[in-house]
């Protein structure tokens, strides 16, 4: 399960800095401390088979990066509108995940994107950590999952 | 320019629908990202934004008939996604005009256009190039 959700975050990652931002390259390594200390954190909600969050971490190099190339205008600071197309990528990307796992047997649905940091107060099934490494900076993931009680028996 | 040749359906009017999309859109966002006083650039905002609520309607009418005459088979998916755009749009115009032109709405609405519009240009209509391509 692991592997597969894993690959699938990547492989979604990959096509939409493709598509989006003429990045042809990105490599992805587990990643158990996150080392990026300003970052812009999008957390998108699971709800269905899957139940939790996965929470992306742009630090601020990458995300001014990945406006830029989406506006062609230069920006050197994160405010709302840097965090609001940040947070629709995220939410693009998570999209594709689904859609790409919806193939299979898991049926699941994305909430809105929120601007918040990982909840370290809840315990999940499934949890890891991804870096991926692009042109532009890094972006780093962390996948925190349960399956829905239906999914258990 | 935002706009990129990559983005061509080859489609004659939903491209130069796109490019003039495009080209609005950009021209909004150099006047929401320009410096200056904030309440001077809202008439401007609120031509283009004006523009945007009516042209975004016509174009997606226009890019479902063409989907139709094809028979697109991602058609009714396709809707839905303009749907939930033409709502977004029009909700964010309603609490920005209740807000009375708050700025930061309306810089989240920019950021958020800028992501969606490229996205769906991009890849969910090229999706429709794809399969008029495969039917020759």
């Amino acid at each position: 399960m692991m592997d597969k959700l894993y690959k699938a975050f990547v492989d979604a990652t990959s096509h939409v800095f493709q598509l989006m931002l003429n990045i042809p390259e990105i490599s992805a390594h587990p990643e158990k401390t996150l080392k990026c200390d300003e970052a812009v954190d999008i957390a998108i909600g699971i709800v269905g088979d899957l139940q939790g969050e996965v929470v992306y971490r742009f630090p601020v190099a990458t995300s001014l990066n990945m406006v830029k190339i989406m506006s062609g205008m230069e920006f050197d600071a994160v405010d709302v509108f840097v965090t609001s197309a940040i947070s629709e990528v995220a939410n693009i990307i998570s999209g594709n995940v689904l859609t790409a796992l919806s193939g299979g047997d898991l049926r699941c649905d994305i909430l809105p994107p929120v601007q918040q940091k990982p909840d370290e107060g809840k315990a999940y099934e499934i949890e890891s950590s991804c870096c991926i490494c692009t042109a532009i900076g890094e972006i780093c993931l962390e996948i925190r999952l349960n399956r829905a009680s239906h999914m258990l028996h | 320019m935002l706009w990129k040749d990559q983005y061509e359906l080859g489609v004659p009017q939903i491209d130069a629908q796109h490019k003039e999309l495009f080209r609005r859109v950009e021209s909004f966002l150099q006047v929401l990202r320009s410096g200056g006083n904030w309440e001077e650039k809202v008439p401007k905002l609120n031509e283009t934004l004006e523009f945007m609520k009516r042209y975004v309607v016509e174009h997606f009418h226009d890019e479902e008939e063409y989907q139709r005459s094809i028979n697109y088979p991602g058609y009714e998916a396709h809707k839905q996604i303009h749907n939930g755009m033409v709502i977004y749009v029009q909700e964010v115009t309603k609490q920005y005009e209740a807000s009375g032109n708050k700025e930061d709405l309306m810089q989240q609405f920019g950021g958020r256009l800028l992501a969606w519009l490229i996205n769906h240009v991009a890849a969910e209509d090229q999706r429709i190039a794809d399969y008029a391509k495969g039917r020759g």
